[in-house]
């Protein structure tokens, strides 16, 4: 769990570091993109000023020229003295007349007339374009034309000429200097862009060639203070002169801003909600995925404990198919968690089978692995033919060396002699087993001894008693009277007993039934430890009839007629089943096996009543059970009647085993038929 | 094994009493002779119980009647009869009345 909140951090901080560089990208780009945005307006501000300022100025100016003209045309003197008396009189630099060739004919400048030897300066003959316009006076196209504040390209003066037309054809020019522009257009400029803004809060302002402001956006009664140039660090800014005037368009940098913030702002609280997203799906998605890792890493031990536990154990039943003296049946149903339960069984001599049930502490695969040591050890240490108080006492003394871990197990052993009934056991603090006597349970209360690998040197208690035949003792583990209910009340010794005294219940269905009743109890509880059940009846020794035949059909009719004899007693139903399959076996031993001799073994079992039919012959190895089965659905015509008799065999008998011993084919074919 | 034949006209009623099985099974063999017959009846009544034996002959008995465009019932079969023929799926070919 370590790693994966250290990995949840990890990820955290790499989203949290992309997303800062992502915005910081962001802010950089949107940074430039607005200051290029900035400069873009101010250069479009300044053409919309020059229109203006230059409009204005015109205007004015134009009045200027034509109340010139007017005094003029009222008789005042045109020489040369007098229009420059005139240029003083209206404050202009110049002052001159054309007539309609474009030739000027009076001026208050001489170098604008015809002198000896060069003649006055003819705006329709000069190179100059713009000096080339002032002809539209004449041709009627302007009623009045102003030049921009330019250089003069006749001869490097910085003029503003004004001109209007004249009713004799001709037209009358002022020219102005910057400091004739400035005395006469100063008023005119002032206040002029008070109420333009641009980008919301930046403006233009207006000075003087001295700086003295004439317009400002920002504070229009500070015409004539003294203009500060803009601060770079908080403007964005440029300076240009239109028509002699400094004019001056500034953004603050706060303002331009607030695009490129209302674009980052836009863009992290995006970017911030979409990796929010993306961390809380990658986070789900993740700790989905460590979640079923360890899910199926679980389910993966879960399973190999299960594997261990029930690959231990014998699960073929009957385990013993010739054994006619007892029966034995067992079953194990792990618990989602594996509780370490386990069952054995195995002949330990000739005569005694040693049958046991045990309990280990602890769950899952531990638990699992020490019952796989507990269960090889008992039986390795049963083997040797010793009696079962002494396998316990060394497997105790085994399980308990180096046992760090304080694992134990809990058994109960019984070692049964399968002619007597007699039955010795040994109890290492597991549950009393249940005798079940003419059918009826009773719990076989002992002093136990202490669990197995608890404590080394114990000395175990041995026990005794004696089954009759028919009589059964019934072992389990605390996972079936331990199972809870959803009221958390125990399943219980006397709920088992109660099913296991049922008289219609048979072997297996036993089990079967005291594992539904616990199934049923818990409902929807779920199951809390392994339930494990043994149940080994007692049968009894049973009568046995013998006949030796020779392969002829002479003796298979005496065969047949030993065995119609031996089973007088035995219900038509299940003789007449036993009688077809023994005459199926006669017939393939008298004529297929090549036998010299063979023999019959009937075989009536008790407890419940049953027949064994065993038959050995000398011929050769044929074992019928790795026959394949004919084809019953073919019809008539392709039907023939090979393999029909053992197919018969294997579907009405059961058991039905083979075993080649000693140059003998041995078939034994049996039937249960009652108690 | 007592076997009685009796004929009207074209219809052979063959009437076996006790067990069919790999002794008895060539005495019924014998028995089981057709002649002109077209429409033959093998009751079972008293069998009480058939090996595979007695199914070879059944199954031999039926190939012969259809082979000769006539018919084999089987009557009356047992418990343990019906159910060797059940099993061994020759109810299902065989003509059971």
């Amino acid at each position: 769990m370590t790693s994966r909140s250290s990995l949840n951090l990890k990820l955290a901080f790499s989203i949290l570091a992309a997303f800062l560089l992502s915005m910081a990208f962001s802010w950089f780009l949107h940074d430039r993109l607005s200051e290029r945005d900035a400069y873009a307006l101010i250069d479009s501000t300044f053409e919309n000023v020059q229109d203006e300022l230059a409009d204005c100025i015109d205007e004015r100016l134009v009045l200027v020229c034509m109340a010139a003209r007017e005094r003029l045309e009222d008789g005042y003197p045109d020489d040369t003295e007098s229009l420059r008396n005139l240029a003083r009189e209206l404050r202009v630099t110049e002052v001159s007349i054309a007539d309609e060739k474009g030739d000027i004919v009076r001026s208050s400048v001489d170098d604008y007339l015809a002198r000896p030897g060069r003649p006055a300066f003819n705006f329709a003959a000069t190179d100059d374009t713009v000096a080339n316009e002032m002809m539209g006076l004449v041709d009627g196209r302007y009623t009045e034309y102003c030049q921009p504040f330019r250089s003069n390209p006749a001869n490097d003066n910085w003029r503003k000429f004004i001109g209007v037309w004249r009713h004799d054809g001709g037209f009358f020019e002022i020219g102005c200097d910057a400091k004739a522009l400035q005395s006469l257009a100063r008023s005119t400029c002032v206040d002029l862009f008070r109420n333009w803004h641009v980008a919301g809060t930046g403006g233009i302002v207006v000075t003087t060639p001295s700086g003295l402001v004439l317009s400002d956006y920002e504070e229009p009664n500070r015409e004539g203070t003294q203009f500060q140039e803009p601060d770079g660090s908080v403007f964005y800014w440029k300076r240009k002169e239109i028509e002699s005037f400094p004019v001056y368009v500034m953004i603050p940098k706060g303002s331009a801003a607030v695009q490129r913030n209302v674009l980052v702002g836009s863009t992290a609280l995006l970017n911030g909600a979409a990796l929010v997203f993306v961390a809380l799906l990658v986070a789900v998605v993740i700790s989905a995925f460590v979640r079923q890792q360890i899910r199926a890493q679980e389910a993966k031990e879960l399973k190999m404990a299960t594997d261990i536990q029930l690959s231990a154990l014998p699960k073929v039943f009957p385990p013993f198919p010739d054994e006619t003296r007892f029966d034995i049946w067992a079953s194990m149903e792990t618990a989602k968690e594996v509780g370490g339960d386990f069952y054995d069984f195995y002949f330990i001599g000739q005569d005694r089978v040693l049958f046991l049930v045990a309990d280990v502490s602890g769950k899952g695969v531990p638990a699992a692995m020490f019952m796989m040591r507990a269960k090889t050890l008992l039986k390795s240490a049963a083997q040797t033919g010793k009696p079962v108080v002494q396998v316990f006492e060394e497997v105790n003394n085994a399980l308990s060396e180096g046992n760090s871990s304080c694992t134990f197990v809990t058994a109960w052993a019984g070692e049964m002699n399968t002619r007597t009934g007699h039955v010795t056991f040994v109890n290492a603090g597991h549950n009393p087993p249940v005798v079940l006597r003419s059918g009826k349970p009773e719990l076989l209360k002992s002093r136990p001894s202490l669990a197995l690998g608890a404590m080394p040197e114990i000395h175990y208690r041995v026990g005794e008693l004696q089954l009759e035949p028919g009589d059964g003792i019934y072992l389990y583990t605390d996972g079936i009277v331990e199972q809870p209910n959803k009221s958390d009340e125990l399943y219980g010794e006397d709920r088992m007993l109660r099913v296991l005294s049922d008289p219609e219940r048979r072997g297996k269905d036993i089990l079967d039934a005291v594992l539904e009743d616990v199934r049923r109890y818990a409902a929807e509880v779920e199951q809390a430890d392994d339930c494990t059940q043994l149940l080994i009846r007692y049968r009894g020794e049973p009568d046995v009839v013998s006949h030796e035949y020779l392969p002829t059909m002479e003796d298979l009719a005496r065969a047949t007629d030993d065995v119609a004899a031996a089973l007088e007693s035995v219900p038509a139903k299940a003789k007449n089943k036993l009688l077809i399959a023994a005459d199926e076996i006669f017939a393939n031993i008298v004529r297929y096996s090549g036998a010299t001799r063979w023999a019959l073994f009937v075989v009536l079992t008790h407890h419940p009543e049953g027949v064994r039919l065993i038959m050995s012959d000398d011929g050769k190895p044929f074992d019928p059970l790795i026959h394949r089965d004919p084809d019953t659905t073919l019809s008539a015509a392709e039907r023939d009647v090979g393999g029909l008799g053992i197919f018969i065999v294997k579907k009405t008998m059961s058991p039905v085993t083979y075993r080649r011993r000693n140059g003998k084919n041995i078939l034994s074919i049996g039937k249960d038929y009652g108690d | 094994m007592e076997i009685k034949t009796t004929t009207d006209g074209t219809r052979l009623t063959i009437a076996v009493s006790g067990r069919v099985d790999t002794v008895t099974a060539p005495e019924l063999a014998a028995a089981l002779n057709f002649g002109d017959a077209t429409c033959v009846v093998i009751d079972l009544a008293d069998v009480p119980y058939m090996s595979s034996a007695g199914l070879r002959l059944l199954l031999s008995s039926h190939k012969t009647m259809i082979g000769k465009g006539g018919e084999l019932q089987i009557a009356n079969a047992q418990e343990a009869v019906r159910e060797v023929l059940d099993i061994t799926g020759f109810s299902d070919i065989l003509n059971l009345v």
